[in-house]
């Protein structure tokens, strides 16, 4: 049979995948190639070390303390939770540039309804992640349905949210009366640990879960793997993808409403560079360990080294504005790592 | 036509697919001027040749000459650039460029001021635009195009390239039958003009009705060539099939008791490719669909299967009536599908035979009450599922890239036993799949179907179908043209019937 539909072009950044009759690497060199397909494999957890061993020596005191690895961890946790939100889609083969308006608008929106329309806080979160899942169903509903590509669509959906938040907030910050129950949330701590931790353990957990242990997790992997496919195997390609965008959109909410709790107001555009963070670890999160494949783990551990990066210029005393071009520059070597592991998977 | 001497002379041309021999050394010749016929069955040999031809495959041995001079073909630019055009069946255009856009393409255009200068392109256009026939807007994309359009804009393309040859591939498979008249007024004028015509198509009264002389293959050797005025259809036919049609056939393996039926269609048809179709699917019976490339038996499975909706016509299921809208449907119906390309339609390559086996099947390996999948459980069940199968693999967590053709068709197979299935589909079972793998497919589909499964066999060889299936439809021109039953079923009967009319076949042009 032919294929059953128009097959929808893939996101550029996915485009590296094989081909379906890709020839085997010829012999030549297969020293190299090893290597090289080793250092893809591994290179992003030697890297991990590295970096850590060079803090610990040039700054024992700043860097290497538990206190310090409890901050990095904290600090890291919003951008795992974004991430690994953004892993689901990915998986399935989508992109999802809206995450980081998202939750800046989840922001603006928790505090503006516990302050302004006086929403008890469970209910105003409750709420909010209702809006991020909704979000998310909307992507949904516009890349399956409508057939819009999703860069494009999130793009959309995103720009829009960023308007949203604008009108909502009249730009600016909503900072006064916000309860100390909701600040709570963020700066407080169960048995030493942060509870932007836990949360963060509790929900990359179910995640992984939900991926690697359910039903629903092989057809996630099935729709990503080969679309046709698993419609032909029955699968509801559709509903799948549309549950994985609300899945990234209720973890952007979730990660809004965090910050938010965690600033101490809401503010627009907040959370704008979470969408870098959680691009960057989802693909160095695939060239950890799998072959190019996007998994709930690595992203944990991309988001893990994009945070120690961070530290480390925060304590050597480097302008914030370098974080940008880190994060700029992580992300290509990401996303570079992420099509070299896929291209060396047989080597 | 005066005897010219030969354009295209091919002689001995050999090319080897691993063990299969596609062509065995064959030989002909196009003369300018003239409309050649190239006939013969599915894997005869002809699209071997044309792609070689065309600068896709290089030839394991013999010659090709043009004017006398003899070439190698290694790229399909240098076959543009020798002369020769290709006009596929897909056509190769590029449908967002408007039809100018698309002649012109990969040819240097003039330029003015670094532009492209579209004026002089369409003056010089415009004599070859006239010469086709060509008398809609060529600034339309083709995308917005007719079949017929298109294939007058691929001529075109193919004349400004200077062509001095123009292979057609099937040209009317999906025309009308005004626009296939159009086309054959277009082939006499290229004739005229002194164009060298390779005609290739299974339509037998095209042939006759417009070919100077005609080569037929069979099994990748020439069998015939001749002047068409010492042809008729009959000696075509014989041609293509070789031998006597009342040869001997083997005898099936086991014609199953007639059982009850499962699936019932009736009038089924989406047009263009299905013209209403009619049969009944019985449960214990190995059900063959035979035809040529384009008869509608792929399009007739992908109805069954929910895959397209029809435009008419009425299927039922066990008695009730069955109109699936999603493939998801037809699985929870119990069907199941094992989809002619395998790799693209049928697996995800780089995961494991588990769980490639699992994908339909994945809740029931779930520990209830909680959702969580036991990866102990499938594997259990996928190691006796392949062991059921014959799937050799190192083990079932191997991802199934690494599998032979036949091992990963085993492993498709193995995805839909073992369930609550009535109906099962394989289309093109046996394709890329080595002769011992295909033996045991062919056992498989039989013990399935002796446990009561229906199953249908799709296939585009005539050979597979004898001893595998109770009963053959054959499809020509989307309709069923032939029901062959036992002994009946050969391979000779099939090809024959395939070369049949569809009834209310379109008036001849």
């Amino acid at each position: 049979m032919r294929s059953t539909a128009p097959a929808r072009n893939a996101p550029i950044m996915m485009s590296e995948s094989r081909p379906p009759d890709a020839v085997p690497p010829n012999r030549s060199g297969d020293a190299t190639r090893r290597v090289l397909a080793l250092f893809a494999k591994y290179g992003t957890i030697l890297g991990l070390l590295v970096m850590v061993a060079l803090f610990s020596v040039m700054a024992p005191a700043a860097f290497a303390t538990l206190g310090n690895a409890l901050n990095v961890l904290n600090q890291a946790s919003l951008g795992m939770i974004i991430a690994g939100g953004l892993t689901v889609t990915v998986i399935v083969g989508e992109l999802d540039l809206s995450v980081g308006f998202l939750a800046s608008f989840a922001g603006v929106l928790v505090v503006g309804l516990i302050v302004n329309t006086g929403l008890p806080v469970p209910l105003a979160i409750a709420a909010v992640i209702g809006i991020g899942l909704l979000h998310g169903f909307i992507n949904g509903l516009i890349v399956t349905k409508v057939g819009v590509n999703s860069v494009i669509a999130t793009l959309g959906t995103g720009t829009i949210v960023v308007g949203l938040s604008f009108a909502y907030s009249s730009g600016a910050p909503i900072a006064f009366g916000v309860p100390d129950s909701f600040v709570a949330i963020s700066l407080g701590r169960v048995a030493g640990l942060p509870h932007n931790v836990l949360i963060m353990a509790a929900l990359i957990f179910g995640l992984w879960l939900l991926v690697e242990r359910t039903s629903f997790g092989q057809s996630l992997q099935a729709v990503g793997g080969n679309r046709i496919a698993a419609r032909l195997s029955g699968i509801a390609v559709d509903r799948t993808k549309i549950i994985a965008f609300m899945i990234a959109g209720g973890c952007a909410a979730l990660t809004g409403i965090l910050l938010a709790s965690a600033l101490g107001s809401g503010t627009t555009s907040a959370a704008d560079s979470y969408l870098l963070t959680a691009f960057a670890a989802v693909f160095l999160g695939s060239a950890t360990l799998r072959d190019g494949e996007f998994h709930i783990l690595g992203t944990l551990f991309g988001a893990l080294i994009i945070a120690i990066g961070f530290n480390g210029l925060a304590i050597f005393g480097a302008p914030t504005f370098y974080q940008y071009v880190l994060q700029g520059a992580i992300l290509i070597v990401a996303v570079g790592l992420s099509s070299l592991s896929r291209r060396f998977a047989d080597a | 036509m005066a005897a010219a001497a030969p354009f295209l002379v091919v002689s001995g041309l050999a090319k080897r697919f691993g063990g299969v021999r596609a062509l065995r050394g064959v030989d002909l010749d196009v003369r300018a001027g003239e409309v050649h016929g190239l006939v013969g069955a599915n894997g005869a040999g002809k699209s071997t040749l044309i792609r070689i031809l065309a600068g896709v495959f290089a030839p394991d041995g013999g010659t090709i000459t043009l004017d006398g001079r003899p070439v190698t073909i290694a790229t399909p630019h240098q076959a543009t650039d020798l002369g020769l055009g290709f006009i596929h069946q897909d056509l190769n255009l590029v449908t967002q460029l408007t039809g100018i856009e698309n002649i012109m393409l990969g040819v240097p255009k003039p330029s003015r001021l670094g532009l492209i200068d579209w004026k002089t392109i369409r003056a010089d256009a415009a004599a070859t635009v006239a010469r086709v026939g060509i008398d809609f807007s060529l600034d339309a994309k083709v995308a917005t195009l007719s079949t017929a359009q298109r294939w007058l804009v691929s001529i075109c393309r193919a004349l400004m390239r200077k062509a001095r040859l123009i292979v057609m591939d099937e040209p009317t498979a999906s025309l009308s039958a005004h626009e296939a008249g159009n086309l054959f007024r277009i082939v006499r004028q290229l004739r005229r003009e002194g164009i060298a015509i390779l005609y290739v198509s299974h339509r037998l009264d095209e042939i006759l009705d417009l070919c100077d002389r005609v080569t037929a293959f069979r099994d990748g050797a020439r069998v015939m060539h001749s002047e068409r005025a010492a042809l008729t259809r009959a000696s075509l036919v014989d041609a293509i099939v070789g031998g006597s049609l009342s040869q001997a056939s083997s005898p099936p393996m086991a014609v199953s008791a007639q059982g009850e039926p499962v699936l019932t269609v009736t009038a089924l048809a989406r047009l263009p490719m299905v013209r209403g179709v009619d049969f009944v699917l019985r449960r214990g019976e190995v059900l063959g669909f035979a035809g040529l490339v384009g008869a509608g038996r792929s399009e007739v499975m992908r109805l069954i299967y929910g895959a397209d909706r029809p435009h008419r016509g009425s299927m039922a299921l066990g008695g009730s009536p069955f109109s699936p809208r999603t493939p998801r449907d037809a699985v929870k119906a119990g069907i199941g599908l094992v989809p002619e390309e395998r790799r693209s339609e049928g697996l995800v390559l780089n995961r494991s035979v588990a769980f490639n086996m699992a994908l339909p099947s994945n809740r029931r390996f779930t520990l209830s009450p909680l959702p969580l999948l036991s990866g102990s459980r499938r594997d259990r069940w996928a190691r006796s599922t392949a062991a059921r199968v014959l799937v050799k693999t190192p083990s079932v967590g191997t991802p199934v890239q690494r599998l032979s053709g036949g091992n990963q068709q085993k492993v498709v197979i193995g995805r839909w036993i073992d369930r609550d299935l009535k109906i099962l589909i394989l289309d093109e079972p046996s394709r890329g799949v080595d002769i011992g793998a295909r033996g045991e497919i062919h056992r498989l589909i039989r013990s399935l179907a002796a446990e009561g499964l229906a199953v249908i066999v799709v296939s585009s060889e005539a050979e597979e179908l004898p001893g595998l299936c109770d009963r053959v439809l054959v499809m020509a021109e989307g309709r069923i043209v032939e029901c062959l039953e036992g002994a009946a079923i050969n391979r000779d009967a099939i090809v024959a019937a395939s070369y049949k009319h569809a009834p209310q076949d379109r008036a001849s042009a």
